[in-house]
Parts: structure tokens; C-alpha cells; sequence
């Protein structure tokens, strides 16, 4: 088969196959009809990713002319990350869509669902295949626009169920209840704020070096031109719109609110695609900047220490976030920060480490991804059977609920890190990794994790002891059906008894899985052990709520989003809307021009009455004023 | 020769259309803008030669059609507005004649006729190679916009429609005014011959257009016209007069580039609050209409700001211009499409929820901001080489530091004002779920127009017209045909 088909079917088979759904949008025969092709056009995309990594050889670079003037062209590379990370996201959207046939049955608007969907897919594989960075920007943006369509879907805002925080909560200014347009809006407009500045880097990029393509480009000699200042620029808004994207502190708001849309759209988001994006897009730069040979050039240290901290404390913030929250998908939001942002930590941490680094964090990734999308696909089908967004269901509950109930303790314990199941070989090269940072950044780093990790194994265990063992009595329980969405979370859970087996026998993880055997990591595994455990046993603290809330609420980090920038945002237009604009058009349209010339006419026109005499006087005046002129004039000369 | 008979027709229409029924008539100017538009796309992958009309003894000079790259690029986005706008006009404005209690076929014919005239003569504008030329058909737009809003505007459409006449004279005469000074020190007006702009001219020219396109300042007169206008007019001026301002500065500095550069940090410092401070105005603003047309000095903000970036920021410009016009088209008849159908609403306030009841038009509105915001349209490319000329330019340092970051908030309004209002005006709690039968003319010209835009963003056409543009522009900047 041509490459060049491969490429065109793998990422136009799911836009193309969602728009008939689209032309019939006015028609609801035939838009409960059309999905399973948007779905097939997903399958399409995934028999071409298979493809690349089984038949297309390693490292090759793909390159069809664009504007190959300005060097931007549509450049493919199958390197390790994009071979993996291809197959990852399009196996994720398919189980998904699968599971959305379940789920989205009998919405209000299928159309824009499944358009929006294909396109969140096909967007986060060309960010993943390409290696121009133009390219890559494009299916950034389309990540952007296709989000801001998931996450306001419910737009109509009329059902506490797809609502954000509690109805009624408010803390000092704050309303801690957010609607899905407004959770669509606050998506797109975080996202905005960083994608601008990476775009600016990518132009910039663009300028001082021959190519735009990341495997070619000499990272070296570019920041050896620009220096030390213009690096840290350089790379801080490339890191801007990383960190936007992978909802990193402070940008994490988003993230949060984004769980406003429906419950496939919140599994793609944070498992393949989107919060994704960012972490995979900082590995795949890494991978190639090489950083560790770099350490000559000045400045970019900071910026890898940056990035470093940025990440744990993502990492602790979201974990502890989560420990507090109580609504089931937006306790699996904070968590997944916290997740992303060890990826960030751990591939940062290569530029003291070295390559393996990167691999932990990638690896970590692609384990994270089918835990967390299993979790959500559970969540969403436990918000079905109960009709509640908050974690509640007792043991009774569980029994009805099997299959999901097995899903859960499968996906939990395989990515929290209990040794021996899959997370805990990859967590352990991590643990290892962070180790190494002792002689230059000291023990922080290692400090950090290990505490993230215990929180995380606590709301994971939470997560699943409030849902099936001791939760509360769900109001509402409907057990039945469901097939399609067991099938979703089933196939999703059952990847990751794959992964253990090539994490196992690939050579690339050679390399970390020996940390699994070292003290160091064991007692980390043994301590998230004890914290699962005993989280699972006690989910909720009683002595703790007011911490808990505290939690809950994010450590008023909405404060930012909800009251500062709107604050300073509506100020400054207030200003130049009352005051600007206002006076403009006073002084040029309604006042002051307007009122001097007809102060000008009617003093031409007092003058003119129409009467002789007026006019004798006029001349008289003029003839007088001539002569006292000539007269003055005459003495002075 | 064959591009000369294929600008005539929309001059054709203009005799013809009147002479038909509504709905003929309407047929008959979009086809007759669709032939120019198809005939423009062979030449931007075949290529064309300029065309000579008549000369004239000096100070005039040659007459001629210019048929580079930049003019096609202009011509291309005027003849599928102009067109997708005259289908979108049929339905609103029977609905408009019908309001104002005018006989909807005899009024038809005069306002089918000002609108060709008005369309066909900013399509001959960028073609024009003779600044007399070029100035002449400057007035025949403004003065054809000027009766239309008289006509047919809302609100005090009267005082509206002289404030925009009076504003747009000022300009025309300015300009005219730094016309005839590079005559005067040229011997010739036509395009090709002048090689000298005198800093006077420059001056008066600059200040001319700046009123036209405009920014913050003498934009006292845009919100005004762009809001009380019929809604297929302001779907024109707005979109395609206004930025042609830019066209006429970006012509003067590929001749002559020293007024720029000598003012460069002012005009820019200039460009950048008026774009910013354009951007905040929109968050406040009630009527819809009003709100896209602080969002157009906005807008243009970016083309002023393409101006000073040299090379790299004149392609910027032309793909600003089409991105904008693309995307202010849509919304503009969006706005129309609202106000067609919910009997007058203009006032966002009292919007909300209108998704349910117009989904075709809210989602239009949606491909519309896309475009200002240059996200997965034409724009994208706009963008990038306008902040590819910002770091020609100033570099990336912290010197620059302060420049880089206007540049990027001036980017993020547009989205931030874009999807604001969209939540404001089409989503939230609906007022009425039901569903409404509307007219296709209302939106299916908007999807077309927005297809436009995502097509030129992928090849061919962008590989065709984005190194045309390089092949214009960098020879007349002393640059080499090299690749950077």
C-alpha cells in the first residue's frame, strides 16, 4: 500500500465518515442511524495505525509539499513515540466511540457529537504523527476547537447533571457551580492563552532555523544564536502552550470545569488525547532536543528545572485536590493532572538523567492512558445507573453492577503503582529516575513523588470504595443494559494486561524495569499499598472535612479563572467601552465637533438679519477698522 | 485578456440585474461574481499578464490592470463575498422592504443595482494599476455604500449615512491629496512607473487610509455605520471596503518601504493599543451588530500592525485581510440571519439559548469567529507569518520582550471576545427549544464561504497562492528569490 493513502485514510476516515451525520442533522431516523459509520471511520484510523507499526519501518520520515517554500509540509515521522502513541490514541477513541454508541443514544444533538468526536481523534493523530511543527500546530488547534465543541455539547445548560460542583455552593465572591457553555468557554480560553505564545515560538523557530521539522532541526546552534535570554522566551512560550493544554498549575481550572461534558468526551480528553497533547508533545521535543548532551548551552537548565517542579506540584495538587472531591468524574480529573504532571517531571528530569527518562515518562503515559479512560467509561456508565454525577453505591449496589465493579479494582490497582501489576514497573523507573536528581537538585523531587503517589493511590482506592463498597445507597438504580458500554470498558481494561507483557519483553523498557527490583522502589509500592489499602477501608474522614472542602474547592484556585482575570478583563473594557469610546464619539460625533459648527452657524447666522441697516453698519464698521489700520500703521512706520 | 471580459461582468451585472426580478437578479450576480472568482483561481495556478487599457499624457500615465499575485488575492475573497452575500441578501432584504413598507420589486431593482455597483467596483479597485483609477473606483464604492445605508439602513440611518460620507471623504481626499504629489514627482500615476513616494505624500496617503481602515481614533464613524447599515451591506463594508484601505497602504510601502521604517515603532505602538483596546470595547457592547464592528477595528489593528513587519508581515496582511473578511462575512450575515428571524433582535442581552431555535445560523457564527481567531482556517497562516515578521524584526530577546507580548494578547482577544460572545448570544438556557424553519439562503452562503477559507488553507491553493505572494513581494523589498 502507498504511504502517502496510509496517512490521507488515517486521518481523513474519521472527519469524512462524520459528515454525513452532519448533513443529516435535521433528520433524527437518520442521525440514530449514522454513528456506527463515524465509529467504522474511527476503525479505519486504527487498522492504518496498526499498520504503521507493524509494516512501515522505524524511523522513516514521510514528507508531502505544503508551502515547501517556507518550508512547511506535511511531514510524518514513525519514530518509537509516534509508532506507540498512534496505535494508543486511535484503540482509546475507538473503545470510546464504541462505548458512545451506549451512551449518547437519544441526545439532542448527535451531529455536532460524533463531528466533534472524529475530529478531537483525527486532530490528536496528526499532532502525534507530525513532525513538521506547523503541522502540528494545526491538529493543536483542531484539539482546541474540537474540545470547546465536547465540553459545551450540553449547551442548553438545563440538567444539574451535567453541571460542575454543587448547586447553591459559594465560597466568599465564588459560585463553585459551573454549567457546560461555560465550562466549553473557559476551555477554549485557557487554551487560547497559551497556544498564542507556542505559536509565537514555532514562528520563531521558523525564523532562525533552515527547518521546521523537529527531528531535523539543530536545536544546539538555535539556542546557541539566540542566547541564554532568548532561549528561556523561547522555550517559556513554547511551555505555555503545553502547560495550557495539560492543565499544569495554574491552568488547571479548566480541566476541572471541562468535566461539564459528557462522559466519552472526558475519558478521550484525558487518557489519548488533549491534557495528553501537551505531556507527549514535551516528550517528543525532549526526545529530540536531547537535552542532557545540551548542558553547555545557558539557560536551559532553568527552564528543565522549571518544567521539573511545575510538574510535581501539579502532580501534589492534584492528587490532594482529588482526596477531597466527592463528584465521581471531576475526582478523576484532578488525579489525571496529578498524572500528567509526573510525565512532565519525569521527562524533564532527563535533562540531568538522560534518554531514559523519557522513556519512563512515555511509558507512564501510555499505562495512564487505559486505566484512566477504563475509569471514566465506568464512571460515566455508574452516572447512567444512577443518575448522579457523586461518587455513591454500596456493596449492595456493587453486586449489581459486577462487571464495572471488576473494572474498577483492575484499572485502580494496575495504575496506582502495587507491585507487581503494570504501573509499578514503569512508577518504579520513575522512582529510580528522580533518585538521580540527587547531587543536582536534591531530594525534593523524590520527596514529592512518593508523596503524590500515596495520595493517588487514596483517591483511586476511594474512588472505587465509594462507588461499589461503602458508598451511600444510590436514589436511583438501573442496573440493566448496557451492553455496548461494558464492551467499551472491558476491551479498555483488558490493554493493560498487554502492556505488562511488553513492558516485559521490549528492549527499550529493559532499561527501567530492573528499578523494580531495588529497595527503593519496593518500599514506595509497599507505602501505596498501605495508603490504598487503608483508603479503601476508610474513604471518607470524618475528623478531616473541613481539609476535605478545603480540597474540594480546589484550594480556591478558581479564584484566578472566576474572579481575578474577569475582574481586571471587564475593568479594562469598562474603561475603554464608558470612558474611550464614549468620549471618542462625544467629541467627534455628538458634541463637541458637532456643537463648535453649529456654534460657528449660528454666529453667521445672529449676524445676518436681513435688514439694511445691519449691513450699512457692517461696512461702516469694516471702513473705520481699514482706517484705524492705516492710521496706527502710518505713525508706527 | 480573457481576465479583462471576466472583471467586466461584474459591471454587466450591475446594468443587467436591475432589469430582472429578485430572485433572477440575485441568480444572475452571484454567477456573474463566481465567473471572475473561478477565473482568478486558473490564474493563481497558470498565471496571468497585467493588461493594458489606454495612457494618458503624464501626470497620469499608463492605465493598466494589474494581475500579480496580491491583487488575485483581494479579487478572490471580493468576488466570493460579494457573491455568498448577494444570495444571503435575497430573503433579508424582501424582509427589510417589506419592514419599511417599500414595493419589494421596484426597490429591488435600485438596491440590486447600487450593490453590484458597489461589489464590482472594490473588485476593480485591487486590479486597478493607475492610482486615478484606483482613487476613482475608491469613490464609487463609498459613495454606492453611503446611499445604501440612506436608503435602507436602520435606526437614524440618514445621520449615519452622512457621518460614514463625510469620514470616507476626509479619507478620499487625503489620499487623493498624496495621489497627485507622487504624481507630480513621478510623471506617472500608474502603478509599475513610480518609483519615489515623498515622505508628504506618504503622509497624507497614511493618514488618508488610516481613517478608512480604521484604527482607534478616527474609528468614530465604523460602529455606527457598520451597526445601522443593511445587514448585506455591512456583510461588504465591513469584510472587504475597510480592509482595502490596507490594500492601498500595502501597495505604497512595496514601493516605497522608508515611511514605514522611519515611523516604524509609533505607527506600530499605534496599531497595537488601538487592536487591544478595539478587542476590551467588544466584551461591552449590546447590539450585536455594534460588537462585530469594534471586533472589525480589531481586526484591522492586525493589518496595520502586518504593515510594519515587513516582508513577511505584507503576506500576513493579505492573508488577514482574506481571513477577516472571510469570517466577518459570515458573522455579519449571521447577525442578519438573527435578526431576519427573530423579528429585529439585535440586542445581545436579550439573546441566549439561540442555538436551539437557528442551529444552522449558531453554528455559522461558530466557522465565523474560527476565522478572527485564525483557528483551522486561512487565518492560521496569516497569523503565523505575521509573528514570523515580529521576530524578523525585533528578534527574540528581552528587548523585544514587551513588543512579543502585545502581539500575543492582541492574538488572544480575538478568541476570548469570539467565543464569549458566541456563549452569550447561542448557548445557555433557551428561551424556546422549537426549532425554526428558515430560509437556506439564510446560511448554506455562509458554509460556502467558510469552506472557502479551510480550502485555502490546505494545498493546492495554499501552495499556489502563499509562494505567488513571495514572488510578488520580495523582489519589490530587494530580496532574493531565496528560500529562508
Amino acid at each position: 500500500m502507498n504511504e502517502w493513502l496510509v496517512f490521507l485514510l488515517l486521518f481523513l476516515a474519521p472527519v469524512i465518515s462524520s459528515v454525513p451525520i452532519v448533513l443529516a442533522y435535521k433528520s433524527e431516523k437518520w442521525t440514530a442511524k449514522l454513528p456506527p459509520l463515524s465509529v467504522f471511520g474511527i476503525f479505519v484510523s486504527v487498522v492504518m495505525s496498526l499498520y504503521i507499526l507493524l509494516v512501515l519501518p522505524e524511523d522513516q520520515q514521510y514528507s508531502y509539499a505544503w508551502i515547501p517554500e517556507f518550508g512547511i509540509n506535511f511531514v510524518f515521522m514513525c519514530d518509537y513515540l509516534s509508532r506507540y502513541m498512534g496505535v494508543i490514541t486511535a484503540v482509546i477513541a475507538f473503545f470510546i466511540a464504541v462505548y458512545g454508541l451506549d451512551y449518547m443514544k437519544g441526545d439532542y444533538r448527535p451531529s455536532w457529537y460524533w463531528f466533534f468526536y472524529n475530529l478531537f481523534t483525527a486532530s490528536m493523530l496528526v499532532v502525534v504523527y507530525s513532525d513538521n511543527l506547523f503541522l502540528l500546530f494545526v491538529g493543536w488547534e483542531g484539539l482546541g476547537a474540537a474540545s470547546w465543541g465536547l465540553i459545551g455539547h450540553w449547551f442548553r445548560d438545563d440538567d444539574d447533571i451535567t453541571y460542575v460542583g454543587r448547586e447553591g455552593r459559594k465560597a466568599g465572591p465564588l459560585v463553585l457551580h459551573w454549567p457546560p457553555s461555560f465550562g466549553g468557554w473557559r476551555a477554549i480560553s485557557t487554551i487560547r492563552f497559551g497556544d498564542v505564545p507556542m505559536f509565537l515560538a514555532i514562528a520563531a523557530i521558523w525564523a532562525l532555523s533552515p527547518t521546521l521539522n523537529i527531528s531535523e532541526i539543530e536545536w544546539g546552534s538555535l539556542f546557541g544564536t539566540i542566547g541564554a535570554a532568548g532561549t528561556i522566551i523561547l522555550l517559556l512560550c513554547l511551555l505555555m502552550g503545553l502547560f495550557t493544554k495539560s492543565a499544569q498549575v495554574p491552568f488547571s481550572e479548566w480541566l476541572m470545569t471541562a468535566m461539564t461534558g459528557p462522559t466519552t468526551v472526558s475519558a478521550l480528553l484525558h487518557s489519548a488525547t488533549m491534557v495528553a497533547a501537551g505531556a507527549f508533545v514535551f516528550i517528543k521535543l525532549t526526545w529530540y532536543i536531547e537535552p542532557w548532551t545540551l548542558h553547555g548551552v545557558h539557560g536551559l537548565e532553568y527552564v528543565y528545572l522549571l518544567v521539573l517542579f511545575v510538574g510535581l506540584l501539579s502532580g501534589l495538587y492534584g492528587a490532594l485536590a482529588g482526596s477531597g472531591m466527592l463528584e465521581r468524574k471531576v475526582l478523576l480529573a484532578a488525579s489525571t493532572m496529578s498524572s500528567i504532571g509526573l510525565m512532565f517531571a519525569s521527562a524533564a528530569a532527563s535533562f540531568w538523567v538522560g534518554h531514559l527518562a523519557v522513556l519512563v515518562a512515555f511509558w507512564y503515559m501510555a499505562v495512564h492512558a487505559f486505566a484512566k479512560a477504563s475509569l471514566f467509561l465506568v464512571s460515566g456508565h455508574l452516572i447512567h445507573a444512577t443518575h448522579s454525577r457523586f461518587l455513591c453505591g454500596g456493596l449492595e449496589f456493587g453486586k449489581k453492577m459486577i462487571t464495572p465493579f471488576i473494572v474498577t479494582i483492575v484499572a485502580t490497582t494496575f495504575l496506582v503503582g502495587i507491585p507487581p501489576l503494570t504501573a509499578y514497573w514503569v512508577k518504579s523507573g520513575m522512582d529510580e529516575v528522580m533518585e538521580h536528581l540527587f547531587h543536582e537538585v536534591g531530594f525534593l523531587p523524590l520527596i514529592l513523588l512518593v508523596l503524590t503517589s500515596v495520595v493517588y493511590a487514596g483517591i483511586m482506592a476511594k474512588f472505587l470504595s465509594l462507588n461499589f463498597i461503602k458508598g451511600e445507597k444510590p436514589h436511583h438504580e438501573h442496573t440493566e443494559g448496557g451492553g455496548l458500554m461494558k464492551l467499551g470498558y472491558v476491551l479498555m481494561v483488558s490493554v493493560l494486561f498487554v502492556l505488562i507483557y511488553l513492558i516485559f519483553t521490549s528492549e527499550e523498557t529493559a532499561e527501567f524495569v530492573h528499578a523494580g527490583y531495588a529497595p527503593v522502589s519496593f518500599a514506595v509500592g509497599f507505602a501505596v499499598l498501605i495508603a490504598y489499602v487503608v483508603a479503601l477501608s476508610k474513604p471518607r474522614i470524618s475528623a478531616l472535612t473541613k481539609l476535605g472542602t478545603f480540597f474540594n474547592d480546589r484550594m480556591y484556585l478558581p479564584v484566578v479563572n472566576d474572579y481575578i482575570m474577569p475582574k481586571i478583563g471587564f475593568f479594562v473594557s469598562h474603561l475603554v467601552q464608558d470612558y474611550g469610546n464614549r468620549g471618542i464619539d462625544g467629541f467627534f460625533n455628538t458634541k463637541v465637533i458637532p456643537g463648535l459648527f453649529g456654534g460657528i452657524s449660528r454666529g453667521i447666522r445672529t449676524i445676518q438679519t436681513g435688514y439694511l441697516t445691519r449691513y450699512i453698519n457692517i461696512v461702516l464698521g469694516l471702513v473705520m477698522f481699514i482706517l484705524i489700520v492705516v492710521v496706527v500703521g502710518g505713525w508706527w512706520l | 485578456m480573457i481576465m479583462l471580459y471576466f472583471l467586466i461582468l461584474p459591471l454587466l451585472a450591475a446594468c443587467l440585474a436591475p432589469l430582472l426580478k429578485p430572485r433572477a437578479a440575485t441568480y444572475l450576480t452571484t454567477l456573474f461574481f463566481m465567473l471572475p472568482f473561478f477565473a482568478i483561481l486558473y490564474c493563481i495556478f497558470y498565471g496571468s499578464a497585467e493588461i493594458h487599457l489606454t495612457t494618458f499624457s503624464p501626470p497620469i500615465g499608463e492605465i493598466y490592470l494589474t494581475a500579480d499575485f496580491i491583487s488575485h488575492a483581494f479579487g478572490l475573497t471580493i468576488c466570493i463575498v460579494s457573491a455568498m452575500v448577494a444570495l444571503f441578501a435575497l430573503p433579508y432584504m424582501r424582509h427589510r422592504f417589506e419592514e419599511m413598507e417599500l414595493s419589494v420589486e421596484g426597490e429591488f431593482r435600485k438596491y440590486i443595482f447600487l450593490y453590484d455597483l458597489y461589489a464590482a467596483s472594490m473588485l476593480w479597485l485591487v486590479y486597478s494599476g493607475n492610482l486615478i483609477l484606483l482613487y476613482i473606483f475608491l469613490e464609487i464604492a463609498l459613495i454606492t455604500a453611503f446611499l445604501l445605508i440612506y436608503f435602507y439602513g436602520y435606526g437614524n440611518r440618514r445621520w449615519v449615512g452622512q457621518l460614514y460620507l463625510i469620514w470616507s471623504l476626509i479619507a478620499g481626499v487625503l489620499t487623493l491629496a498624496g495621489f497627485l504629489l507622487i504624481g507630480i514627482n513621478n510623471d506617472t500615476l500608474a502603478l509599475k512607473g513610480i518609483t519615489t513616494v515623498g515622505m508628504l505624500a506618504w503622509a497624507f496617503i497614511f493618514v488618508g487610509m488610516v481613517i478608512e481602515l480604521p484604527v482607534l481614533g478616527p474609528h468614530v464613524w465604523l460602529p455606527w455605520a457598520h451597526a445601522e447599515a443593511p445587514t448585506p451591506v455591512s456583510a461588504l463594508l465591513s469584510p472587504l471596503t475597510v480592509g482595502l484601505a490596507g490594500y492601498v497602504l500595502l501597495r505604497i510601502a512595496l514601493i516605497d518601504y522608508s515611511f514605514i521604517v522611519s515611523y516604524r515603532n509609533y505607527i506600530l505602538a499605534y496599531a497595537l493599543f488601538s487592536s487591544i483596546y478595539a478587542g476590551f470595547s467588544v466584551f461591552k457592547q449590546t447590539d450585536f451588530k455594534r460588537l462585530l464592528a469594534y471586533s472589525t477595528v480589531s481586526q484591522m489593528g492586525y493589518m496595520l500592525v502586518a504593515l510594519c513587519l515587513g516582508p513577511f508581515g505584507f503576506i500576513g496582511l493579505v492573508i488577514q485581510y482574506m481571513s477577516h473578511a472571510f469570517g466577518k462575512s459570515i458573522l455579519f450575515s449571521s447577525a442578519g440571519g438573527i435578526i431576519a428571524v427573530h423579528h429585529g433582535l439585535r440586542d445581545v442581552r436579550q439573546m441566549g439559548g439561540l442555538h436551539d431555535s437557528i442551529p444552522a445560523i449558531s453554528n455559522a457564527a461558530v466557522v465565523g469567529f474560527l476565522n478572527l481567531g485564525g483557528i483551522l482556517t486561512v487565518g492560521m497562516l496569516g497569523e503565523f507569518f505575521i509573528l514570523r515578521g515580529v521576530i524578523e524584526t525585533f528578534g527574540i530577546s528581552t528587548g523585544s520582550l514587551s513588543i512579543l507580548l502585545a502581539v500575543i494578547l492582541m492574538f488572544i482577544l480575538s478568541v476570548w471576545y469570539g467565543f464569549y460572545t458566541i456563549r452569550q448570544v447561542f448557548y445557555g438556557k433557551p428561551k424556546d427549544t422549537k426549532r425554526l424553519e428558515i430560509s437556506r439562503y439564510l446560511y448554506v452562503p455562509l458554509f460556502i464561504i467558510g469552506i472557502t477559507s479551510v480550502l485555502l488553507l490546505l494545498p493546492p491553493l495554499s501552495t499556489a497562492l502563499i509562494p505567488g505572494l513571495k514572488s510578488v513581494i520580495w523582489p519589490l523589498m530587494g530580496m532574493g528569490g531565496v528560500v529562508p
